[in-house]
């Protein structure tokens, strides 16, 4: 201590003018600040461009082009169409000529050729068809048909299609946009909202305009049915007993320890644990819901598990000591006043565990809900549960997979009507706990 | 300088290292200074008592702007340190925690070992120029911590295997390595046990020969003990200050009497 | 009968129980229920949980081993010849259960009926006809001692079947019945139900455990039926990854771990830094407005599902990078879907992962450690950079390994964005395939179960489980200490 400097401290300098090592020190901080700053407008512009994608090219998927032209059908016009041997091929010819009449007729197009129309109208003479036979009645009588154009008018439409892509199409030429342009002005080609796209089914491979989400919607439904019920009784069951009974024990422990490690194993060995345990060895059907709902209950168990046992840590035990001090049992404690006070937070982890099942894909496609199976709408409630169907994730999947671009489309709307319903579960969640949460 | 007021005369004007004048402290709207006018001396320990909660450590954190970090404090008036506001726009919060050093109530090195704890401020400030300076400062500071011998033969040790004591006087010698002028603690010994409250009171009054000490207590014995002035603080209002003698002895406001005689606090 | 009726006659009894042993014990009271032991509901609780859970047990038994023990039945009398034959006896069994399904379907069809079904002496030329006729998927004639076994098969099940009715619903009256004995005033039906229910309770925590045990045995099962057709030495020893469906493939696992890895080290090396320096800023510098809008809205980041991801790579990033790297920018890329943008499109989806956890992290650091920085004079990057993030650091590493578990789990991102050839290559902007990958397409193309080119799916999945299993066990251990270091 004998030190002469130790006696006299450094002197330091005036605090208002700053030394030239604080003004480094300070412009390492601003660069510090600056990452920090860069790393959440990156983030966030992922998530603008994510965003922007889905909806430039999901939101084409909702509308649909189509060509609405009165029509007066005669009984004679039937009988010759019913009596030969292609009778789509004769509505479809019957169709053309009745519009290129009313075309020329118009001004349109003099020069529109029969075969243009057939190009831009696509296949009509099935619903033409249909419709006359289900209706006799409208025979002789003047009818407005709302008839799809091809998928290729639609993408033009789109901006899928343009006159260099049609260069070397023989589905549409580029002479034919122009009759498109024309009766675009004419106000018999249209653009509206597709209806098909929610309500429909999957559609071949080649038929990219009549593929529909509806039928995986329903399969997506009831996959959620089974785990709701299923995994909120089960994650509560269990939550309960490992918060509130377990003796701190061996078993106990390799519970927890389980329990944290299965929420972090990858969705496809599920898939696996599904394809393996409930389809090869117990013999449940392929590409049922039920069994989709399965693999998931199992998947969101841990999920629902671990934020059930937050909510029912965080009710103070002076609740639970008020119960049994007035002489319940300890079930009855925690089933009459614990898990009541609980239950908002339980619903609430249980709709985003819901979500996170609602938006996977992975497990489902080995146990065969692949898209295109999902050309049906189940027969009835029960059928709905063990008849193959698809979910929505997957149905988008199958979509993405397929090389027709016009699919893509449909599968970037998929995923905004995905994200619709994860939207509302998630605003339902976060209403409950902006509603119901107490804090002790 | 002519209309001094009466407090102010009873100090040696030229020995004056921070004075604080109409200090005022909000958090949010809770008023928790009020108005606090105070000079403390150069080489010289400042207790500062009072009851919880009456806002000695906030003023105490006022004298290094360790409020900044809280979002909702708001300080009014001025405080300066060799006659330079510290509050002052053109001041570096930085610049200012190097000259006036902080210990806490808690001892809280840092995870790291005892020789990086002490080295930590000297390599920030960068006031070593090479390895064997900073030995020699860390070396010197544990010596003023009064650890040096304690730990010399283990400093790659971890600084949080030290007793509470130790912790604490390392934390000491972590604030002296950065040769501060002014040195702010805490209630520095409320954590620990008696025998290391002695030590630590010790070396606070060593201190005392190189630095300005200001230090906060909620023991009124521990005041008596290691300070030469001392300011009674009571619901945000600096009550009395002056010699630590006069105070416990005769003090002049009736709060300051019911407080050191046990009826207040 | 259909179990979903058994079901049901199962907790009619339950309720009959019910309703009876709680007016019994009311009666053995004199109808004032202050006398009773329990409240009265209790006695009902307990005969219908003495009805329905020993009756659901045996059901469940039942329906799990039932068919194990008819398969072996059936098994042993298929001639040793025609096993021999067959390759194996698996797929002669396979064969044997789908003209047992099929002869069902037939007779629920209408196109045959239960007699000549179960006819031992039906001709299989014409049951063969019939079958296909049904649109049973049978893929080579059906052999007599195939047809009789299956035959046989069919009569086991049905009496099974019949047999577990009985014996169910002969369980659950039994148990109400004995429920409905002891309820007396003095019985203490409460302590009885909550026992109960506590083991159901147990059962329920138990699932967990069956979850990881079923994950294990049927991955281990069918890796062992891989590697008793192709070899072990092959698969973790080829570098080349060619399956055909023909026969002959080349399974070799490196290929796929190499993409897995490639991908997995892209994307940590987007989402570390972003979701740490994310981290940092929100709980450091942002004030609470920035930080109650910027988090959650990184955090939706998380809650997209990894198809919205898939999707996004494959016809959004995949073309973008094209654009740049292919031929038309600098030439380093072929094709849009490649290692990048797997890797690049995961990075984005792992970024919140990364920061919620790290914020957490972070935000454990005690805020004396920066109080005794700041006292210093650090500046706060220094206090950050210096002290909060050594500190901590444990439990920044155990989110990056947690982080990395999930890159490597990933399936749809890789299935959509990675392409599907697997190549040992350095090239990121070339197309790879990782292990998800190949256990999608391997399982859901039309490759017979018993062919190495599905099982192999399984070895695949046995190797991504431990990594996984490893990785999690490894990074939760070290986040649990260093949570306790803190507490």
């Amino acid at each position: 201590m004998a030190d002469a400097t130790a006696n006299s401290p450094r002197r330091h300098g005036s605090l208002t003018t700053t030394d030239p090592r604080t003004k480094r020190r300070n412009a390492a901080e601003a660069r510090f600040r600056a990452y920090g700053i860069a790393a959440i407008g990156l983030g966030l512009f992922f998530l603008v461009v994510l965003a922007t994608s889905i909806i430039r090219s999901g939101v084409p998927a909702f509308t649909t082009t189509v060509v609405s032209l009165e029509m007066n059908v005669s009984q004679a016009e039937y009988d010759e169409a019913e009596s030969g041997m292609l009778k789509t091929a004769a509505y479809t010819k019957l169709f053309i000529t009745k519009l290129g009449a009313q075309l020329r007729e118009a001004g349109i197009g003099d020069d529109v050729q029969d075969d243009a129309i057939e190009r831009i109208m696509g296949k009509v003479g099935s619903d033409m068809r249909s419709f006359y036979q289900e209706n006799p009645d409208s025979i002789g009588e003047t009818v407005t048909f709302t008839l799809n154009a091809s998928s290729r008018v639609d993408g033009y439409f789109k901006g899928r299609v343009n006159r260099e892509t049609l260069v070397d199409s023989r589905f549409l030429v580029a002479t034919d946009l122009d009759v498109v342009d024309a009766l675009t002005e004419a106000g018999i080609i249209t653009r509206q909202f597709d209806w098909g796209f929610l309500t429909g089914k999957d559609a071949g491979v080649d038929n990219p305009g009549g593929a529909g989400i509806g039928a995986s919607v329903i399969g997506s439904f009831f996959m959620m049915l089974v785990v709701l019920v299923l995994s909120l009784p089960i994650g509560v069951a269990a939550s309960i007993y490992l918060e509130e009974f377990a003796p701190k024990n061996r078993w106990t422990d390799i519970i927890e320890v389980n329990i944290s490690n299965l929420a972090a194993v990858p969705s496809i060995v599920f898939g696996i644990l599904g394809l393996a345990v409930f389809i090869q060895f117990a013999g449940l059907p392929q590409s049922a819901p039920l069994v989709g709902g399965l693999v998931l209950t199992l998947m969101t168990l841990p999920t629902i598990i671990i934020s059930t046992r937050a909510s029912l840590k965080a009710v103070p035990p002076s609740i639970r000591d008020a119960a049994l001090g007035v002489g319940a049992s300890k079930m009855q404690a925690v089933f009459h006043h614990v898990l009541p006070l609980a239950a908002p937070g339980i619903l609430t982890g249980t709709i985003i565990g819901l979500a996170q099942a609602l938006g996977e894909t992975a497990p489902l496609l080995l146990i065969g809900m692949v898209g295109f199976v999902a050309r049906e709408y189940p027969g009835g409630f029960i059928e709905g549960f063990v008849e193959p169907n698809s979910a929505m994730p997957a149905q988008i999947y199958t979509w993405a997979a397929r090389s027709d671009v016009a699919f893509y489309e449909k599968a970037w709307g998929g995923i905004i009507v995905l994200l619709v319903f994860l939207l509302i579960m998630n605003a339902i969640a976060i209403v409950l706990r902006r509603r119901f949460e107490r804090r002790w | 300088m002519n209309d001094m007021r009466p407090l102010e005369r009873i100090v040696d004007t030229d020995n004056i290292k921070i004075s604080a004048k109409g200090c005022q402290v909000y958090y949010g709207d809770t008023h928790a200074i009020k108005d606090v006018d105070v000079q403390i001396e150069d080489k010289t320990v400042t207790a500062f008592i009072g009851p919880s909660g009456c806002g000695k450590s906030t003023f105490l954190r006022c004298l290094n702007r360790m409020n900044d970090t809280i979002d909702i404090c708001r300080i009014e008036g001025e405080i300066l340190l060799d006659g330079e506001n510290i509050y002052d726009k053109k001041v570096d919060p930085v610049q200012l925690r190097a000259k006036v050093g902080m210990v806490f109530q808690k001892p809280n090195p840092f995870p790291k070992s005892i020789y990086d704890n002490v080295a930590y401020g000297p390599r920030i400030h960068g006031l070593a120029k090479n390895k064997a300076d900073l030995d020699v400062i860390v070396e010197k500071s544990l010596r003023r911590g009064a650890i040096w011998d304690e730990v010399k033969d283990r400093l790659d040790a971890p600084g949080t295997g030290l007793s509470g004591g130790q912790q604490q006087r390392l934390c000491i010698a972590r604030a002296v390595a950065t040769e501060p002028e002014v040195l702010l603690m805490d209630e520095p010994c409320s954590a620990l046990d008696p025998i290391a409250t002695g030590q630590v009171e010790e070396l606070i009054d060593e201190l005392r020969s190189q630095y300005s000490v200001v230090i906060v207590t909620h023991s009124m014995q521990q005041a008596a003990r290691v300070s030469q002035k001392t300011a009674f603080f009571h619901l945000g209002n600096l009550v009395e200050f002056g010699e630590t003698g006069q105070i416990f002895t005769k003090p002049e406001d009736p709060r300051t009497e019911s407080y050191i005689s046990g009826k207040i606090g | 009968m259909p179990v979903l009726w058994i079901i049901l006659i199962v907790i009619a009894i339950g309720a009959v129980g019910y309703v009876a042993t709680r007016a019994r014990a009311m009666a053995s009271a004199g109808n004032d229920a202050r006398h009773l032991h329990s409240l009265p509901s209790y006695y009902g609780y307990m005969a219908f949980l003495f009805a329905a859970a020993p009756a659901f047990l045996l059901l469940i038994v039942w329906l799990i081993a039932a068919p194990l023990v008819i398969e072996k039945r059936v098994a042993a009398t298929l001639p040793a010849d025609v096993v021999e034959q067959a390759a194996s006896q698996n797929l002669l069994m396979a064969e044997v259960r789908r003209v047992a399904v099929g002869l069902d379907n037939a007779v629920a069809a209408g196109v045959m009926d239960e007699d000549l079904a179960s006819n031992a002496r039906a001709d299989f030329t014409d049951m063969t006809a019939r079958l296909k006729e049904a649109g049973q998927v049978i893929t080579q004639n059906v052999t007599t001692p195939v047809l009789r076994a299956a035959q046989m098969m069919r009569e086991a099940n049905a009496s099974s079947r019949l047999w577990m009715t009985i014996a169910v619903i002969a369980v659950a009256i039994a148990g109400a019945a004995l429920a409905m004995m002891r309820a007396q005033r003095d019985y203490r039906a409460r302590n009885v139900v909550e026992r109960g229910v506590r083991w159901m309770l147990v059962g329920a925590a138990s699932i967990a455990i069956l979850t990881t045990v079923g994950i294990v045995l049927s991955l281990l099962f069918n890796t062992i039926e891989f590697f008793r057709i192709y070899p072990a030495s092959e698969f973790f020893g080829s570098l080349t990854w060619s399956p055909s469906f023909g026969g002959g493939s080349e399974l070799g696992i490196w290929p796929l771990l190499w993409g897995t890895l490639y991908i997995s080290v892209i994307a940590l090396a987007v989402a570390v830094p972003i979701g740490l320096f994310a981290a940092i800023y929100l709980s450091e510098y942002a004030s609470n407005r920035v930080r109650s809008v910027a988090k959650p809205l990184l955090e939706i980041l998380a809650g997209i599902p990894t198809i919205v991801y898939g999707l996004f790579a494959l016809l959004t990033v995949g073309p973008l990078l094209l654009a740049a790297f292919g031929d038309g920018g600098l030439g380093w890329m072929q094709s849009g879907t490649a290692v990048m943008t797997a890797g690049l499109v995961m990075g984005i989806m792992l970024i919140p992962f990364v920061s919620s956890l790290s914020d957490d992290i972070i935000n454990a650091v005690p805020q004396a450690m920066r109080d005794g920085s700041y006292g210093l004079g650090a500046t706060q990057s220094e206090t950050i950079r210096q002290v909060v993030l050594p500190a901590a650091l444990p439990g920044i590493v155990g989110a990056v390994l947690l982080a990395a578990s999930r890159a490597i789990g990933e399936t749809m991102i890789v299935v959509l964005g990675a392409g599907a050839a697997a190549r040992l290559s350095l090239n990121p902007f070339e197309a790879m395939t990782t292990v998800t990958a190949k256990i999608v397409s391997q399982l859901t193309g039309d490759a017979d179960f018993a062919s190495p080119e599905a099982l192999v799916a399984f070895a695949l999945g046995m190797t991504l489980f431990v990594i996984t299993l490893g990785l999690n066990v490894f990074a939760l251990y070290i986040v649990r200490k260093y949570r306790e270091q803190y507490d």
